[in-house]
This record gives C-alpha cells, structure tokens and sequence, in this order.
C-alpha cells in the first residue's frame, strides 16, 4: 500500500489544477454553473450548488499565480529526478 | 467535577510538568535546560551540561558546536568565550524569529490545551474509547466561554492520545512485521506515512462537505484530527491481539473497537456538527438536519473501514 503524504501531494496538486482550468466563459456557464448565475438572495442559506460554484471560482482567483510557480517547480523536479 | 482545579483551567500553560510528549524527538539531557533557557549558555561550572545544551540550539550554527568541547581548558580561552556570546546571541534571536513567526502560522497557546492532560484522564478516556456504552452525558464543560482543559473534563478532545497512539501503531506495525520477516526499516517511515496520509485525506474531506453544507459549527481543525486520531487506540488493540491470537483474536478485537468507535463518533459528533435541539431528539427542520445526520453517519462509518484498510496486511 503505497499510499504516501507525496502522492496526497501529486493528487491534490492534479486537482487543484483541474479546477483552475475550469474555463467560465466556455464551460461553465454552459452548464449552468457560471458565477452570476447562482447567487441567491439573502435570507436563505445557500445550497450546496451555490456553495460548489463559490468554491470554484475562489480557487480559480486564488490559486491562479501560486499554481503557476507552483507547477514550474514540480515540472522541473520531475523532469530532474523522475 | 473538580472545582478547585477549574480556577486554574484558564491558565493551562502555568503548570511547566507537562511539557511536551516524548515524541517530539528533544534530547532528554536538554530537558533541564528548558526549563531554565539563560542555563543553557550561563552555566560554565559543568562542562556536561553545555555538551547537552549546545545541541539545543535552535538555528544550526557552526559556532556554538565548534566551541563546545568537554575539555575545561579550551573553554577558558577568551577567544572561544566570544565565540560562545555570539553564538549563544544568534541562538537566541533565532529563537525569537522563529516564536513569532511561529505565533502567525497557528497559536502554540491554543496547542498547549490539547495537551494539558494528565494520568487519569488518560486511563478514563481510553476506557471511554473501548467501551462508551455506559457514558451518559458527552457535553464539553464550558468556563466563561473557553472550554475546559482535558484535565478537568473526559469529554475534551485531547491531542495526547492520538498523537501517542500512532506512534504506538507505527512501532507495533513494524513488530507485526517483524514476526512476518517482511520488516525493512523503511517500510516504518512508509507505514508513518501513509496513516498521515490518510488522516490528513479524511480531515480534508470532511472540512470540504463541512463547507459544502453550510454547517457552524465551533468543531476546529485540531478537534477534528483530535477526534480522528482516536481510532489508532482501536488498531493497535486489534493488531497486538492478531499477533497473540492469530486472525481471529484480530477479529474479534478490531470488531469489537470498531463498534466502539462508531458509537463514540457518532454521540461525540452529534453534539458539535448537528443542531441542538436536534442533539435533544427533537427534529427542527426535516432536510437540514437529515443531511447533517448523514454527514455525522459517513463520518463515524469511515473510522471502522479506514481501522481495517489500515491493519488487515499486517496480520497474516
């Protein structure tokens, strides 16, 4: 079982990846889950989806520039020592 | 519970007897020179206890170490004595940096509680973690809005125990396969790692559908690794009993520490994540709580299957 703190690593870095290149324009608001599509009123608490859709677009704002060095550093490092 | 020992529950740091576990890896010489940091570097009578202070020094510097050597006579040379002032005054702004950077990443303080327990506690909680059948009232004892320290109250989460625990399950599964003849020391760190690895996914997930549903609740981080790291009581019994008994002592065992750690997930948590009139039995809104009793059931379910995924391969 080689479950380690390195691939946890490797595997919530693919992952926030993933979900910063979740475009809004092209995609999301496709399927209905752009930003000013859910926010709802005040009163209510908000539901999941609109919760989700809050959680997307902060990771996207940000972890736009910590990514980018982030992937250069893992990018050099992989391609140094396999 | 006990009263006289509330009016001291505020100021848990003032009692310098429970310093920190074993575990955190400082020499035992260095333990006196804790207690006294200006001992460290005053004390010239003896030259054995600045041999154990030197290695004390935070910030590893090259000066400290070069000029601490056992011989009385070098130590009398003015030049190393400078040496020694300086670097004991570099020792000690490092010391500073790294307490106040410290102070921004997570409060030392707030850790300080979770360790602030004591034998009693101890042996009563770990009985509570085998059989919480019999145990009526689970409420957290509040003091003027602070919750008490573990010494005064069984139902606090501690950090003790969890973090005993698993280097416990750390060192039993190299036992366990060391009976095996599979042992290699680096499969230790690989079995150290991968229970943090879980541990650090399953507080991951948990947060994440904490946030997803909206649910306050005054359950922080450390409570939840708290909480999450009692299950490791529960897998070395399992796992030192297959190893006396053969598979069926490890099942019987792990059985029974499974059940138990679900109940005691499940009333634990139904007092922090679900609302409190729901805690009383008095359902308040149909669908809210539904989901938040299905989050604290997901919860409490995942402890026996993690317990299993990380034993069953060390007893054959």
């Amino acid at each position: 079982m080689a479950f380690t703190l390195y691939s946890l690593l490797q595997a919530a870095l693919l992952c926030v990846n993933a979900i910063a290149v979740l475009h809004e324009e092209r995609f999301l608001k496709n399927i209905g889950w752009g930003t000013d599509q859910g926010i709802g009123g005040f009163g209510e608490e908000p539901g999941i989806k609109s919760q989700l859709m809050n959680l997307i677009r902060s990771v996207r704002t940000v972890m736009r520039v910590p990514l980018i060095i982030v992937n250069s550093i893992v990018i050099v490092l992989l391609l140094l020592f396999g | 519970m006990h009263p006289t020992g509330l009016a001291a529950a505020g100021s848990s740091g003032t009692t310098r007897q429970r310093k920190w576990p074993a575990k955190r890896r400082i020499p035992v010489g260095s333990q006196p020179g804790m207690a006294d940091p200006h001992q460290l570097f005053d004390d010239t009578s003896s030259a054995q206890s600045r041999a154990y202070g030197t290695p004390r020094a935070p910030s590893g510097l090259g000066y400290p170490a070069a000029s601490a050597s056992p011989q009385a006579a070098f130590l009398a040379d003015p030049v190393s004595n400078m040496a020694m002032a300086y670097g004991s005054s570099l020792a000690a702004q490092g010391k500073e940096l790294v307490d106040k950077n410290m102070d921004r990443f997570f409060s030392v303080s707030k850790l300080k509680y979770y360790f602030a327990v004591d034998t009693m506690y101890v042996g009563r909680k770990l009985g509570l973690l085998v059989f919480p059948y019999l145990h009526q009232d689970w409420e957290v004892q509040y003091q003027q809005d602070t919750p008490v320290a573990p010494r005064f109250d069984i139902n606090a989460p501690d950090l003790y125990i969890p973090a005993m625990a698993f280097i416990t399950y750390v060192l039993v599964a190299g036992l366990a396969l060391g009976t095996q003849d599979r042992f290699s020391p680096d499969l230790l760190g690989l079995q150290a790692s991968s229970a943090l690895a879980w541990l650090t996914l399953e507080v991951l997930v948990i947060l994440l559908s904490l946030y997803l549903v909206t649910i306050n609740t005054d359950l922080t981080t450390i409570d939840l690794v708290a909480f999450l790291g009692y299950k490791y009581v529960g897998m070395i019994g399992g796992v030192l009993m297959g190893l006396l008994f053969g598979k069926i002592g490890y099942y019987l065992v792990l059985g029974w520490c499974c059940l138990s750690i679900f109940v005691f997930m499940i009333r634990t948590l139904r007092l922090k994540i679900l609302a409190e009139a729901a805690a009383e039995g008095v359902p308040v809104r149909g669908a809210r709580n539904q989901l938040r009793m299905y989050l604290t059931m997901a919860v409490a379910a995942a402890q026996p299957l993690l317990m299993y995924w990380l034993t069953f391969h060390l007893v054959r």
